[in-house]
């Protein structure tokens, strides 16, 4: 089983809410671009929402396909996060998750994804509608 | 970057000169103003010459957001298109939810103020502190679906954020208004078309810049628990949470205030076929929110089966439920979920369409106008294959009626002629909202004094009188309601909240102090309010505003109502002046309607005396 958050995405409701507290932990602003949970509100078609994270998939092919060996993993949750002190901003990573759950930063320098918040992720926290589950 | 909440940036645009370029932001004024609403009135103050034509590249063009705009304070997400106004002729705020505003923020700007006109179809591309103008061409003519599909594709970001106009701001309807996230709109007032006379199809935004506030941790801490106390827990949002506004449209038949077959009646037999069991039941697909919304008082709906299957819109709000349902004989939730779509596509305002639409039926079964004028449309109340084609035949101005309608119901009455203007329902041109002050006599006053034109959205004392226990018939502190509302909305509208948050003075004030690190509290928040709203009217005055534009339409005194709790129901002209004249007294403005010199001190508004004739 994976070990990622769950989410129950038929009852998103776009607002972002995830997006904005998770930039703040991570990068102390607002600014969703730099979030590690991506809500894409797709209308009028499909008129869906779509939320994209790292699920931390048991196969983690980002790991193996990492050059600098700058995916580590965080002993006491089980989950691999990006080291952003030793990523080259390669890309590698991005394009190996099936699972559009990594990404760069918009300065385009380092790989950005979940990180659990080191064991209480801000998003399951603050969902309104209780979409996200640890 | 100063962490207050401000991106301390204003976008200058000139068109004609095909130039842009930033400028800092007035922080004293930001400090007097805030932000949204009252900052873009003082801006707009200074900048736009009396008397200018709303269409003409004179005219004043503003996007503005405000210091809150794209934190973690809920429901803040607005922007507010600010002008002067093609349909009233006044100042003009109008605004829209959504992601557009946060995301202009982001890129790096606190404002837009565009000027001029541009020489071909242009749109303005803004991403992370620069601007850009771009030629339209591959999307001048096209609706505003397909415009922020091509548009994201041209500028090479899926998820950029686009504000614009569909044909119907091409075309200079005063009745069109500017779409954003194709859904939210900026309706009222006529902005879209303000946009069309500029030559500019949209603005385009996306960012990465963020938003900072002084001490992001402690502030976390504090909107967390915000969201879940004030909003997600809050008993005044529960009907917004399971049926957002729609539910208003049996409180409205029930209180015999629903506009019915151009207000001639109250109630209407048909309500059940467009009320929120109706779009629950029969179209409902999820739920919506904007940007930081823990409500979601939108609904995503589509048209599953019959004429109108495949049609989507978020909504239909109340607004469009009375305008362009039951005020034009409309008993069916799918054919308005049809209308509007298309007014979101192309671009309209749907109190304004459907309003001009339910005029143009009046006159059609009174036989003043006929098959010739419609297109061949057989345009009776009630009959839905005719009124969803009519959106469409407003925006491309097709048919004379149709282009007729695109100058608003009043300016359509005056070209026709034939008494046919005292059917129009309006205040300074500006069509009713879906609220009938015979039954609730403070509306009458609310739309008569709103700085837009006839609005809801500056007063609602429908809340009390109809829907709660007060007296509708009564002027008895109906003028209070008024003032302290009107006050209070211009600093909601300057921070700039969602009307839908049921949020206190003292919150307002934390959550200023919160993001910009200045002191504030109700008081302070209070004078702003009055600030602001001494503005926007002194700027109306000086527009040639006076007593006799704070207008009730005819038919509100000498047409009574036929049914419910409204039966035989009127507003007198007397009641209406006494509420007048008392509403002017509390503002402290003279019998005209005009603040006083020491109205105008008192405010804070020192700066424009010497722009105002009157008092010389
Ligand atoms: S980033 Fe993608 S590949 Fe790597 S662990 Fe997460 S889901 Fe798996
Ligand atoms: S906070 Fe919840 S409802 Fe809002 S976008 Fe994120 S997952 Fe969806």
């Amino acid at each position: 089983m994976s070990k990622g958050l769950k989410a129950d995405v038929e009852k998103c409701t776009g607002c972002q809410i995830c997006a904005i507290v998770c930039s703040a932990h991570h990068t102390g602003k607002f600014n969703p671009s730099e979030s590690r949970i991506n809500v894409l509100d797709m209308f009028p078609e499909p008129g869906e929402v779509k939320l994209n994270y790292c699920i931390h998939c048991d196969e983690h092919p980002c790991v193996e396909a990492c050059p600098a060996e700058a995916i580590k993993l965080n002993e006491e949750l089980g989950v691999y996060y990006v080291d952003r002190e030793e990523c080259t901003g390669c890309g590698a990573c991005v394009e190996v998750c099936p699972y559009d759950g990594c990404w760069m930063d918009p300065s385009e320098s380092y790989a950005i994804k979940c990180d659990l918040c080191g064991g209480t992720p801000q998003c399951v926290e603050v969902c309104p509608k209780g979409v996200l589950k640890r | 970057m100063m962490a207050d909440g401000y991106t301390g940036n204003i976008l200058r645009v000139d068109l004609s000169e095909e130039k842009v370029s930033t400028e800092p932001i007035n922080r004293e004024w930001a400090r007097q103003f805030i932000g949204g609403k009252g900052l873009g009135a003082r801006y707009l103050f200074d900048e736009l010459k009396p008397g200018t034509d709303p269409l003409s590249p004179d005219n004043v063009l503003s996007v503005w957001t405000g210091p809150l705009v794209g934190t973690m304070v809920p429901l803040t997400s607005r922007y507010v298109v600010i002008t002067k106004s093609p349909l009233s002729g006044t100042f003009l705020d109008t605004y829209a939810g959504g992601y557009f505003g946060p995301e202009l923020k982001y890129a790096g700007f606190d404002a837009v103020i565009v000027k001029g006109k541009a020489p071909k179809p242009s749109y303005l591309w803004v991403n992370d502190g620069k601007a850009e103008i771009r030629d339209a061409k591959g999307v001048w003519g096209k609706d505003m679906f397909r415009t922020e599909e091509l548009l994201r594709e041209e500028v090479g970001h899926s998820t950029a954020r686009v504000a614009g106009i569909g044909q119907a701001g091409e075309k200079l309807s005063r009745i069109a208004g500017v779409t954003s996230d194709i859904t939210r709109n900026a309706g009222r007032g006529g902005a879209g078309a303000v946009f069309g006379s500029k030559n500019l199809k949209a603005i385009v935004a996306k960012g990465s810049f963020g938003v900072e506030v002084p001490k992001i941790e402690e502030f976390v801490k504090m909107a967390k628990h915000m969201l879940k106390t004030d909003v997600v827990d809050n008993p005044e949002h529960a009907g917004l949470v399971t049926d957002g506004t729609p539910i208003i449209v049996d409180m409205s038949q029930d209180a015999a205030i629903l506009p019915t077959n151009n207000w001639h009646s109250g109630q209407f037999d048909g309500y059940q076929g467009i009320d929120s069991d109706a779009l629950k039941n029969r179209v409902f697909v999820r739920k919506k929110a904007c940007f930081g919304c823990g409500i979601a008082c939108g609904s995503w709906a589509k048209v599953k089966d019959g004429p109108f299957k495949g049609s989507s819109t978020e909504g239909p709000e109340y607004e469009t439920l009375g305008l362009a349902g039951s005020n034009c004989g409309i008993m069916n939730i799918e054919a308005v979920v049809r209308f509007a779509e298309d007014c979101d596509r192309l671009g309209l305002d749907t109190i304004s369409a459907g309003a001009a639409v339910g005029f143009a039926m009046d006159i059609y079964e009174k036989g003043v106008i006929t098959k010739e004028d419609t297109g061949g449309l057989d345009l009776r109340f009630g009959n839905e294959e005719a009124y969803a084609k009519m959106p469409e035949m407003i925006a491309e101005r097709s048919t004379r009626i149709g282009d007729l309608l695109a100058e608003g119901a009043l300016r359509a009455a005056k070209a026709i002629g034939k008494d046919t203007e005292k059917l129009v329902i309006h205040s300074k041109g500006s069509e009713y909202p879906a609220y009938d002050p015979r039954g609730s006599i403070g509306m009458a006053l609310a739309y008569a004094t709103s700085d837009r034109g006839a609005d809801h959205n500056r007063a609602w004392p429908v809340a009390s009188d109809a829907y709660g226990d007060g007296d509708p018939w009564s002027t008895e502190g109906k003028a209070a309601i008024c003032h302290e509302e009107q006050m209070m909305k211009s600093y909601k509208w300057s921070m700039i909240f969602c009307d839908f948050y049921g949020v206190s003075p003292e919150n307002m004030a934390m959550y200023y102090t919160a993001v910009t690190g200045l002191p504030a509290d109700a008081d302070w928040l209070k004078a702003v309010g009055a600030r602001v709203w001494n503005l926007v009217r002194a700027f109306n005055v000086r527009e040639g505003f006076l007593r006799k534009d704070d207008s009730m339409p005819e038919r509100m005194e000498t047409e009574p109502l036929p049914s419910g709790k409204t039966e035989g129901k009127s507003v007198s002209r007397a009641a209406f002046d006494e509420m007048l004249s008392e509403y002017y007294k509390l503002w402290g403005w003279d019998d005209e309607g005009r603040p006083t010199k020491r109205t105008l001190e008192e405010a804070g508004l020192q700066e424009i005396l010497g722009e105002l004739d009157y008092l010389k």
